[in-house]
């Protein structure tokens, strides 16, 4: 299979140090979603959830979000697990259940912005309206089934 | 996978040849317990563990999944389905599994259904699969990650049937009743897994060492708590937690002081008693494929709210998501109690076990085990609500040195 050349990418230092300022040029984002209707979030609500990322959730799930054996990644599987799912349902696990030590400490914008994070880390591009705090209107979006294409000849 | 064949002569034990006693008698030393005269005593000999920091190969972290009131059996109805819960089984989970699932799966029985959803694959889903099968149900476990990625096999594993599984209070006598119960009928499940290539289950030697009488009474740090479960929705201190091993005294096998003289290291006191293990990788392994060759089926899902049950084809349902049934059924009667084991090299040649100041190593087939479970001195009280579930690796080393310190008090004389 030739994906090799990303897998390499993942391993560079490089890629960590872009992982580390959280710039949004992950090796997933060469890839073009064969996206489901996806939800609008704004570069802002997904730039915050970035920061609280950082703070808050990359020391377990790490700076890639690639998790680790114990620690769930929040991408690519994230996916397959959530797609189709109300987006209510993400954003009030995630306030709920994490930070994992600290559960129940986020507020529902902040929560929001981090699945506005999660969203455009596993591929979905920014749009104009922001993603509604409001749970009933988070209910009626579903968390989009992304899917990675094939790769693009400038990735390889 | 065997342990080895006994070696010749002296070994008084079946596996390994480490626990020998001496043939020269040791000097008398003030006893700390009164000896029953007639058994000719020498010292236990030891090997020690080769405990240091960089031998660590892995540090697991789990979250022990502890309700007050012990763990969660009712029955609910999700739309048209009847979900009979079996989880919250605290530091307890691996000893009590086989009890717990076959109170569970005798009430599933009533519904004269013929498949049952199994929800979870720790410990408690995929005993509870295997007991179903057993019982005659066509089962299916839906589960989000299968037992070698769970929290259950980021636990000790031995037989701590009683450790933070409820607060005498909140959980009131039936509970006690109903924790002989589920005791007995695991312990006498596992005799099943005994003496099995593999070693899946099996006993060592365990240790316990301690600077104080084992009969002076635990005191805990003073914490500046007060009130206690009742007042504050969390324990507060130790005494709170339940105690009901004395109830099945009769079938577990009684520890023994052991006299300074006999003593296989240098700490003041010693006792020692047979202890059971569970081999997770070995044992994981065994129960996977038993489910298999009943015609058991898995499904990797994950669900996020309990209407997602509705979509399944059973009627039955049997939920065992452990701690995270606090996130996915809303559940914040369940606290989480950390704990963190570090894992070494696996020493088959030394199959033995010990404790002291709050830190244990266990000889397992799959690593040699350390576990800080109490340096601080907390008692059952150490990490209580603490949810970080993330290695730190600090406490790991702290725990090797403990014991690291111990042996190098502990001359051992060769041959
Ligand atoms: C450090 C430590 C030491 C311990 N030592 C011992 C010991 O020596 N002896 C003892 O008896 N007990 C011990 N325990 C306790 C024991 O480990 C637990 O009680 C036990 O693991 C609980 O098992 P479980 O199957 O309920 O939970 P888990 O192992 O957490 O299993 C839950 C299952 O549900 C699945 N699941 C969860 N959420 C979802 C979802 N949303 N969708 C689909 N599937 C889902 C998971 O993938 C998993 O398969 C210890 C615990 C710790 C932390
Ligand atoms: C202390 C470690 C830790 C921290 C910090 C942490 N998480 Fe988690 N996270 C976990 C673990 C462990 C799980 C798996 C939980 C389970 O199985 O019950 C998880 C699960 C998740 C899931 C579900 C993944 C899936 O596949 O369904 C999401 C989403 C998530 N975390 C997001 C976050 C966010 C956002 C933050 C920061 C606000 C965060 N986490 C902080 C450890 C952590």
């Amino acid at each position: 299979m030739p994906r090799k050349p990303s897998t390499r990418l993942m391993r560079s230092h490089a890629f960590y140090a872009a992982a580390l300022s959280l710039a949004s040029a992950s090796p997933l984002h060469a890839a073009k979603p064969v996206a489901s209707t996806v939800p609008s979030f704004t570069t802002e609500q997904a730039q915050h959830g970035a920061d609280l990322y950082r703070t808050a959730c990359a020391m377990c799930h790490g700076a890639d979000l690639s998790g680790n054996f114990q620690t769930p990644s929040l991408k690519g599987r994230l996916v397959a697990s959530w797609a189709g799912t109300p987006l209510s349902r993400l954003t009030g696990y995630i306030q709920r259940a994490m930070p994992l030590m600290a559960p129940g400490t986020l507020s529902t914008e902040d929560a929001t912005a981090l699945v506005a994070f999660l969203l455009r880390e596993n591929g979905a591009a920014p749009g104009k309206s922001p993603l509604p705090t409001v749970e009933k209107r988070q209910a009626s979006l579903k968390f989009p089934a992304l899917a990675v294409g094939p790769d693009t000849p400038s990735s390889k | 996978m065997s342990r080895g064949p006994p070696p010749a002569a002296s070994s008084e034990h079946s596996r390994g040849g480490s626990l020998v006693r001496a043939q020269a008698p040791q000097p008398a030393a003030p006893s700390p317990s009164a000896q029953p005269a007639s058994l000719p005593r020498r010292r236990i000999r030891l090997q020690p563990f080769d405990l240091r920091a960089d031998q660590i190969t892995d540090i697991k972290v789990c979250l022990r999944p502890f309700r007050a009131m012990g763990p969660r059996f009712d029955v609910e109805h999700v739309g048209n389905k009847l979900v009979f819960h079996n989880y919250g089984h605290g530091g307890s989970g691996w000893s009590l599994s086989w009890g717990s699932a076959s109170v569970v799966v005798e009430k599933v029985s009533t519904t004269l259904q013929r498949k049952v959803a199994v929800i979870g694959c720790g410990i408690i889903g995929l005993t509870t699969a295997l007991t179903a099968q057993r019982a005659g149900f066509d089962v299916t476990i839906y589960t989000k990650d299968l037992l070698p990625r769970t929290r259950s096999v980021r636990a000790n594993g031995s037989w701590t049937p009683d450790s933070r599984i409820s607060l005498t209070a909140p959980a009131g006598p039936e509970f006690a009743d109903l924790w002989e119960r589920m005791a007995r009928i695991s312990w006498a499940t596992y005799r099943d897994y005994l003496g099995l290539p593999g070693n899946p289950v099996e006993f060592i030697e365990h240790f316990s060492f301690s600077d104080r009488p084992f009969d002076a009474p635990h005191e805990e740090k003073p914490d500046g708590r007060t009130g206690d479960y009742a007042s504050t929705g969390m324990p507060q201190h130790g005494e709170e937690f339940a105690r009901y091993s004395d109830r099945i005294r009769d079938i577990v096998p009684a520890g023994e002081e052991l006299t300074p003289a006999e003593s296989p290291f240098a700490a003041p006191y010693a006792k020692r008693n047979s202890l059971m293990l569970y081999n997770f990788a070995s044992y994981g392994h065994l129960l996977m494929s038993e489910f298999f060759q009943a015609g058991g089926h898995v499904v990797i899902r994950e669900f996020h709210d309990p209407s997602e049950l509705t979509s399944l084809p059973e009627k039955v349902i049997i939920n065992c998501p452990g701690y995270a049934a606090r996130d996915w059924w809303n559940d914040k009667s369940l606290i989480p109690v950390r704990g963190q084991t570090a894992w070494l090299p696996p020493r088959p040649d030394l199959p033995y076990g010990l404790h002291y100041h709050g830190a244990s190593a266990v000889s397992k087939t799959d690593g040699l085990m350390v576990q800080a479970y109490d340096l601080d001195n907390e008692g059952e009280m150490g990490s209580v609500g603490n949810s970080f579930e993330h290695p730190d690796r600090t406490e790991s080393e702290r725990a090797i040195k403990v014991l690291a310190d111990l042996f190098a008090r502990s001359p051992i004389s060769e041959g």
